[in-house]
């Protein structure tokens, strides 16, 4: 188990990463090597960011979600953000100044049955 | 030798005095009055008119006997201000003006000014002081009238406000998993926040894939209105759902593009049922006609 998340196969090259109050988003790179790994021999294509559990996006986690998907990009995997919740939504779409470069979907049955929106 | 009788007596006694001495009268008075204010427009019944003279006289007289001098965060002069304040809400409930309610106080005032005239045994002095007693309380009652008169108002004026924004900015679900969001006026920032709160529960609870905003009825934009359409649009991506702008009239393009507005990532269509038919695409739903004679 990766420090600071979960993350579980579901099933046709998909992946869940559910991160848990000892992420740390302002040190990306202690994550990086051990998620490519996983990433790797999983042989996922899709990597699914749960945010159920995270209240808010301030700018570093804003910066980590958008090193992640630069890393997913590397690896040929593609990064879906999936139940975010209103508020968090409201927050971010408030505060960005750019589209974000990842996808989004309601949740992770919308994201596994493809239905998925690009903002950028 | 008269006038010196009361030297030693404080103005409540002697308004005390005053009001026993004439208190049929004075209610009298008032009761009149009050039928002729308050009855003839409906507001109150007569038996309405004479319990609230009555309380009024027992909360005045309880107010005097209280002390030498009038103690204004006392309960006693604080349950004669309460009196008021219920009495001409009352009124308000029952569609009477503020206007009417005043001169009801105002001639309240007048009534206890004038039994003064009648006593010839008040020196200059102790007429001055019952003068400045009255016009105080009285004054302290009409301003209380005035900000009960200011609050309701106020609730009412937020209670229209609060209907208008829901009103125009109804989102409806026009098929299954399609949110709709006509937008009529202008966008500021508080509008933006309320529409943002409401569709963003919408698409969760509704679970919503494309959302329709339909600006036809937006008068005008400039920066900060365009500004606040890219967040929705991008809050409504963020939530997993497509966001089509569609009723983009040419006044409104030419005001986008001379703002250098960059709608790259924004889908639009020209009017609302283009605007639905590419949701459907969205969807994968067809459409046909149904030849009805077969």
């Amino acid at each position: 188990m990766l420090r600071g998340m979960h993350l579980t196969a579901i099933g046709d090259g998909n992946m869940l990463l559910e991160p848990t109050d000892g992420l740390d988003p302002s040190s990306p790179d202690e994550y990086i090597a051990e998620l490519t790994e996983v990433l790797q021999s999983e042989g996922a294509h899709t990597l699914m960011y749960d945010l159920k559990q995270v209240p808010l996006i301030d700018q570093v986690y804003y910066t980590w979600l958008v090193y992640l998907n630069n890393l997913c990009r590397l690896t040929n995997v593609e990064l879906i953000i999936v139940n975010i919740r209103t508020t968090v939504a409201f927050s971010l779409a408030m505060s960005l100044k750019q589209p974000p470069p990842f996808k989004c979907s309601l949740d992770v049955d919308r994201a596994r049955q493809g239905i998925t929106i690009t903002l950028k | 030798m008269t006038k010196k009788k009361n030297d030693n007596k404080s103005t409540n006694k002697i308004l005390i005095e005053l009001f026993m001495t004439q208190v049929g009268s004075i209610t009298n008075v008032i009761d009149e009055q009050g039928e002729k204010i308050f009855v003839k427009d409906n507001l109150l019944s007569s038996d309405e008119i004479k319990d609230y003279s009555l309380e009024f006289m027992e909360l005045l007289v309880t107010v005097l006997h209280a002390g030498d001098v009038i103690d204004r965060r006392g309960v006693e002069y604080k349950a004669l201000r309460r009196f008021f304040t219920e009495f001409s809400n009352q009124i308000q409930v029952r569609g009477g003006s503020l206007e009417e309610f005043i001169r009801y106080i105002q001639f309240l005032q007048k009534v206890f000014l004038e039994g003064l005239e009648h006593d010839a045994n008040l020196t200059f002095n102790e007429s001055r002081e019952v003068l400045l007693l009255v016009a105080g309380i009285f004054n302290d009652i009409s301003l209380d009238v005035f900000n009960v008169y200011l609050e309701e108002k106020e609730r009412t004026i937020q209670a229209q406000q609060d209907e208008i924004k829901q009103t125009s900015t109804p989102i409806t679900e026009i098929w299954d998993g399609v949110l709709t969001l006509p937008i009529i006026g202008t966008l500021d920032s508080s509008r933006t926040v309320s529409v943002m709160e409401n569709l963003l529960s919408r698409i969760e609870q509704d679970r919503a894939r494309v959302v329709v905003m339909d600006i036809t009825g937006v008068v005008a934009i400039d920066s900060q209105v365009s500004h606040h359409l890219i967040q929705m649009m991008r809050a409504i991506g963020l939530m997993g759902a497509k966001a089509i702008l569609t009723g983009i009239r040419p006044d409104i393009a030419r005001a986008l593009t001379s703002l250098n507005i960059d709608l790259d990532d924004v889908m639009t269509r020209s009017t609302l049922s283009e605007g639905l038919k590419e949701a459907f695409i969205y969807l994968g739903i067809e459409t046909c006609r149904v030849d009805k004679k077969a």
